[in-house]
């Protein structure tokens, strides 16, 4: 019962207080907003790129680079884009639970049914099955497409806003390139981030796919390869791509026990050896599997950039929280008065100790609403100078009570060394 | 009520040290007011100081309501100024920007009192010093006598033991000092213990005993009889009591 009414006396105290000296505490609170503001939005970024995309089975999915370029002058590191042989060899091992091989590509799309000739440029992956569950791709309507060749299609949740104004559309027929394909599944907003699935060439923040096509299909309508390849053989489309030595395929496949990496490991290897045996390739072994977190840190997602100017923003925050000090400090000096007459009428060391560290507990509020206003502010104009920062400058509920715990922190730091001088003054100094 | 024993404070600066008080000894019992009158520098304030334990002192015993204050800790001295002194000082000491009535309120907030205990100390407190009407006015629309009542009513709100005053009515003209004075004659009638440190003779003679400190020791040790301010001139007496209930009916009024 104490308790609460002295802390409710210290904070009406502390209302007073700030309506004193309205214009210093004004300087305090956009001091360290601003502080705090700048290493939210960074954290922000950092948060984004550096996050677990699917964390409840990152361990268990493996991509998979190989070592099988038919040439004397290999790649340093084996290959993070594999031959169609290669790939549906490991489609077909039982080793993993499941497998997704798949590609990207583009097409235009229209519904065949609107009298629009309106078609959307639609980014597509091309890909066996197993991709849905491998991903956790979550579907509003249908289900995924059973088999890799097969005239149906999977649509993300944006085309199917564009072209279906978000009702369910499974069973409408799409006109992608000139070929008619049947959508069985429509996905739930899905945002994968990073987007671990195809984090290279720079789309690692780059949204889901709009259309999810079976591969063989893919490849037998000759839909482009939209994603780095390479090749040793000539080749007119991605249709003759089967039997020659061209790569562009990327794989990935889901454990159900990370202890079976090591048979996984064998399998590849043993295959790699029996091309290089016959004369394939002359390479070393070398192939190798990395878990999501592993292949986003090999893939470099993470921009060094963003972690200097985060280092930069930490100790531009530590010149705010020096600020804010000498400000409160000037502000406790001026109340040196007041503490010694509350010391004087009964206050104990702690009384006062506790009314600065309510003062502060409420500035740091007062400052994080504020701090994490900026942040939002500070990530808008990122993107605008910026605008591949776009898919990453969110602030996620995380970072926002982040922002308030990191403004009450500061606001606390900034009273310590004032509240330990004001506790210091003489009692009987300031009185007559 | 209190007893101090052989007590020195000393002020070490990097090159002077300074015995502001040296074996100093006094004992003042329940029920008295005591004058404490010196020259500038003579130990007066440094003796109020320790006495209210805004200060520490070097060496000696020193017992305030029968608790040894020696060696406590700033929690426990705290409470011991909270519930058994009350300090009245020259510059009265108000918050600007507070009311009267929080003002008053400000030792009984760290006592733990229920809002409603405090509410009726407050009242009762500025009743006694005649300024209950006022309770909603700033410290700067009071006159000097009157912002030195409201820090009377602040010292009397927790019930002390004791009343320190440091030059009550050094700042004040004769008529608010009368007024003050009155006060704290009455209270000392009804059983308030006060120590008044002072320049003014005239005030020292009033109470019950005078106490001199010359260089930070009892120099002198005067007994007055307790005094007969009827013994005065009836006219004289008259005069200044009517002249301060008449200012005060009038504070009243106008409230």
């Amino acid at each position: 019962m104490r308790n609460n009414s002295l802390l409710s006396y210290n904070i009406l105290l502390a209302m007073q207080s700030f309506k004193r000296a309205k214009s210093l505490y004004f300087l305090i609170i956009l001091t360290l907003s601003i502080g705090v503001g700048v290493l939210c939005a960074n954290l922000a970024l950092v948060n984004s790129m550096a996050s677990d995309p699917i964390p409840e089975k990152s361990a268990n999915l493996l991509h998979i680079s190989m070592n099988t370029w038919p040439d004397v002058q290999p790649p340093d590191e084996p290959m993070h884009i594999l031959r169609y042989r290669d790939a549906m060899r490991i489609a077909e091992s039982d080793i993993p639970l499941r497998s997704a091989v798949f590609y990207a590509s583009g097409v235009y799309a229209r519904d065949i049914e609107s009298t629009s000739m309106k078609r959307f440029d639609s980014r597509v992956r091309a890909t066996t099955p197993g991709f849905f569950e491998l991903a956790d791709a979550p579907f509003a309507f249908g289900t995924a497409f059973e088999k890799s060749r097969g005239m149906e299609v999977v649509i993300g949740h944006e085309l199917n806003q564009k072209i279906f104004a978000g009702k369910n559309s499974v069973g409408k027929t799409l006109e992608l390139d000139g070929e008619l394909l049947t959508i069985v599944g429509v996905l739930k907003p899905w945002i994968v981030r990073p987007l671990f699935y195809h984090p290279t060439e720079g789309r690692a923040f780059d949204l889901t796919d709009d259309i999810f096509a079976p591969l063989e299909t893919a490849i037998d309508l000759g839909w482009s390869i939209h994603a780095r390849s390479s090749s040793t053989d000539n080749y007119a489309g991605v249709n003759e791509t089967r039997d020659r030595n061209v790569y562009y395929l990327q794989a990935w496949v889901e454990l159900d026990d990370i202890a079976k990496k090591s048979a996984l490991q064998s399998y590849l290897d043993n295959y790699s050896q029996q091309l290089k045996d016959a004369g394939e390739h002359p390479l070393a072994i070398n192939n190798k599997l990395h878990n999501v977190n592993e292949w986003l840190k090999e893939a470099k997602v993470v921009d060094q950039k963003v972690l200097a100017f985060t280092l930069a923003s930490i100790l531009f925050l530590s010149v705010c929280i020096f600020n804010a000090s000498s400000l409160l400090l000037s502000r406790f000096h001026a109340a040196k008065f007041e503490v010694g007459l509350r010391r004087a009428i009964g206050a104990s060391n702690k009384h006062m100790m506790m009314q600065g560290l309510t003062e502060s507990v409420l500035l740091g509020v007062f400052t994080g609403v504020i701090a994490v206003i900026l942040s939002w502010f500070f990530l808008k104009i990122s993107v605008q100078f910026l605008p591949r920062l776009a898919n990453i400058a969110v602030l996620e509920p995380k970072l926002l009570v982040l922002g308030m715990f990191l403004a009450l922190i500061t606001a606390i730091a900034s009273a310590l060394y004032p509240l330990y001088r004001a506790n210091r003054y003489t009692i009987s100094a300031e009185l007559k | 009520m209190l007893k101090m024993n052989n007590i020195s404070r000393i002020y070490q600066s990097d090159t002077i040290q300074t015995h502001a008080l040296r074996d100093f000894s006094l004992n003042v019992g329940a029920g008295e007011f005591v004058a404490v009158t010196g020259p500038s520098g003579s130990g007066k304030s440094t003796f109020l100081n320790v006495a209210g334990l805004l200060d520490n002192f070097d060496k000696g015993q020193y017992e305030l309501d029968g608790v040894s204050v020696q060696g406590l800790k700033d929690s426990e001295l705290s409470r011991l100024r909270n519930e058994k002194i009350g300090f009245i000082f020259q510059n009265y000491n108000l918050i600007p920007d507070y009311s009267i009535f929080d003002n008053v309120d400000m030792p009984l907030r760290y006592r733990g009192f229920s809002s409603s205990e405090r509410k009726r100390r407050v009242e009762q407190a500025l009743e006694k010093v005649g300024l209950a009407s006022r309770m909603k006015y700033l410290p700067s629309q009071l006159s000097g006598g009157q912002q030195q009542r409201v820090a009377i009513a602040r010292a009397l709100a927790g019930e002390p033991k004791i009343l320190l005053a440091d030059e009550p009515t050094g700042n004040l003209d004769s008529l608010m000092a009368r007024q003050v004075m009155e006060i704290l004659h009455d209270l000392n009638k009804e059983g308030a213990t006060i120590i008044m440190v002072t320049h003014d003779p005239d005030q020292a003679r009033e109470v019950n005993r005078n106490v001199q400190i010359i260089d930070g020791q009892l120099a002198d040790f005067k007994i007055y009889a307790p005094l007969d301010r009827k013994s005065q001139s009836d006219d004289d007496n008259q005069s200044i009591a009517s002249v301060v209930s008449k200012e005060v009916h009038k504070e009243e009024v106008d409230a």
